[in-house]
């Protein structure tokens, strides 16, 4: 049994397409069997709300009369980067505010901004012939900007870490908060219905693909940064971060509640962000890899307390276990929190599962495919010579 | 038996006070500090109470007599639902379990009744749902 992403669009279009989400086409496979289910479903949904550190915002605020090429660039307090033509700017989520202990940054000015709200713009500039203005001191909104839309460059990661502390202080980290002497693991994975986790080598999802985006619609720009496919697996799946992505999305339309920033004392801000992607069941193959479930998922556990990038994983725990609530470790039990929302990840399966049904989502093929072997290199201390 | 949550506030003339011993010896109580701050303006308190209901009156009405001020908590540390994406980071972190990911909805429930306003879960809701409420 095979079908195309053509023939899917056209059932799409005829109102006669099958959507299940990643999680309740598992118990479906179970008992229909990888064949039969193969030709009952034609997409299954995935979704996924964490912290995405790496996701910022394009923003062109329109020209000033009389016009200004602005060089510094701050959006309530909190810096953009402006090294780019005259009102274009970069805010990135997890910039701080000026001046502030922390607490508020880039992930809020973009929340405030997909939330109606208006954010003050602050720019400051040296002048020239073509762009006389110096400064300019006003207030900006979605409805008022010219573009607004998030690039992000590091997604949706396939798998992730979970934290621990062997220590005898409490860790703040981005991985929240870590109690001493391994008194909690913290972890940040849909798992099942974690999209990359679906489709673990990334066949039906490219350049190009349209995706589920902060509640809107957005596309996979590029492979996300820090992407690798050589890492160890289980079951073909990945047991740590390997692959990501990097997407884009117009922020018009994007809202509250699949976009939320997120402060981790200690740490800094960060955003939360929801991501969908929908995965076209060509063949049997794809059914049984978006059949995955939580019991054949497997992340890392490492101890955050080690300050070094060569940490080891005391373990590997299946996200059936890190979601039950406690997790054995030496002998105790420890328990466990998530830092991504399996409600909201449902959530995002679901509303992508409807918009599909009603035929307001089209599925895309990809328009280049994303990297098949890819390593992740480290950064050394070194000469200018040894650089090359 | 009767079960309560006082929070107590305390003028720097009065820090002095043996207020705990009183309220066992004299009334009964089984007291437990769950929070106590003394600073050079004076003092707070967050005890709970276990006793007889008339012995918990009478220890109120002592604790206002001596200039104690004296208000009774029911909540002290509130969860804004809107806020909350329900993720759980809370879960682990509570000192008392008063937070449960209910299953199937995977809905995070706190449960004010078993909160000891530690505080801890404060600064680890990584949206800032969870504020004191005092």
């Amino acid at each position: 049994m095979k079908r195309t992403v053509a023939e899917i669009n056209q059932r799409i279009k005829d109102g006669d397409v099958v959507v299940m989400t990643a999680e309740e086409v598992i118990p479906f496979v179970e008992s229909e069997g990888v064949e039969r289910a193969t030709k009952e479903v034609d997409v299954v949904t995935t979704g996924t709300f964490g912290a995405m550190c790496s996701s910022g915002a394009f923003l062109n605020f329109g020209h000033a009369e009389p016009p200004i090429r602005m060089q510094r660039v701050t959006l309530n307090d909190v810096p953009a980067y402006t090294g780019i033509a005259a009102v274009d700017a970069y805010l990135g989520a997890t910039e701080l505010r000026q001046d502030d202990h922390g607490g508020y940054g880039g992930a809020h000015v973009i929340e405030d901004l997909v939330s109606g709200r208006s954010v003050r713009l602050r720019a400051q500039s040296n002048g020239s012939d073509c762009y006389p203005r110096k400064d300019i001191d006003t207030w900006v909104s979605l409805n008022s900007l010219n573009q607004a839309y998030l690039y992000n460059p590091r997604n949706a990661y396939q798998n992730y870490a979970a934290g621990t502390n062997s220590s005898e202080r409490t860790l703040f980290t981005y991985m929240g908060k870590l109690l001493p002497r391994y008194s909690n693991i913290t972890y940040s994975n849909a798992g099942q219905l974690s999209p990359l986790l679906n489709d673990p080598t990334l066949r039906t999802i490219g350049i190009g693909t349209r995706i589920f985006l902060g509640g809107g619609t957005g596309y996979v720009a590029w492979e996300g940064t820090q992407f690798r496919t050589n890492v160890e697996t289980r079951g073909g799946v990945p047991m740590g971060s390997a692959r990501n992505l990097a997407t884009i999305g117009d922020m018009r339309c994007m809202g509250p509640e699949f976009l939320r920033a997120l402060y981790l004392p200690g740490y800094g801000v960060s955003l939360a962000l929801g991501i969908g992607v929908p995965i076209p069941i060509l063949d049997e193959g794809m059914m049984k890899a978006t059949a995955v479930s939580d019991e054949q998922l497997f992340a890392p556990i490492i101890d955050y307390s080690v300050q070094s990038r060569n940490r080891r994983p005391i373990k590997h725990v299946s996200y059936a276990e890190l979601r039950s609530g406690k997790v054995e470790l030496f002998g105790k039990d420890v328990r466990t929190s998530s830092l991504s929302s399996y409600l909201k990840a449902r959530q995002i399966a679901e509303v992508l599962a409807q918009r599909i049904e009603r035929g307001e989502f089209l599925l895309t093929e990809p328009v280049a495919p994303l990297p098949q072997d890819r390593g992740m290199g480290t950064l050394e201390v070194r000469s200018k010579e040894e650089a090359v | 038996m009767a079960k309560k949550k006082f929070l107590l506030g305390f003028s720097p003339d009065i820090v002095n006070e043996a207020i705990v011993y009183r309220l066992v010896k004299d009334y009964d109580l089984k007291i437990n500090i769950l929070r106590a701050e003394v600073r050079e303006m004076g003092g707070r308190l967050i005890m709970e109470v276990e006793g007889k209901a008339a012995d918990i009156k009478e220890a109120a009405r002592y604790l206002t007599d001596s200039r104690v001020e004296v208000q009774e908590l029911v909540t002290y540390v509130e969860k804004n639902e809107e806020r909350c994406t329900n993720c759980g980071m809370c879960l682990s972190i509570c000192p008392v379990e008063a937070f449960t990911m209910e299953r199937p909805s995977w809905k995070v429930r706190f449960d004010a009744e078993r909160c000891i306003a530690c505080g801890m879960c404060i600064d680890a809701c990584p949206p800032g749902a969870m504020k004191f409420h005092l």
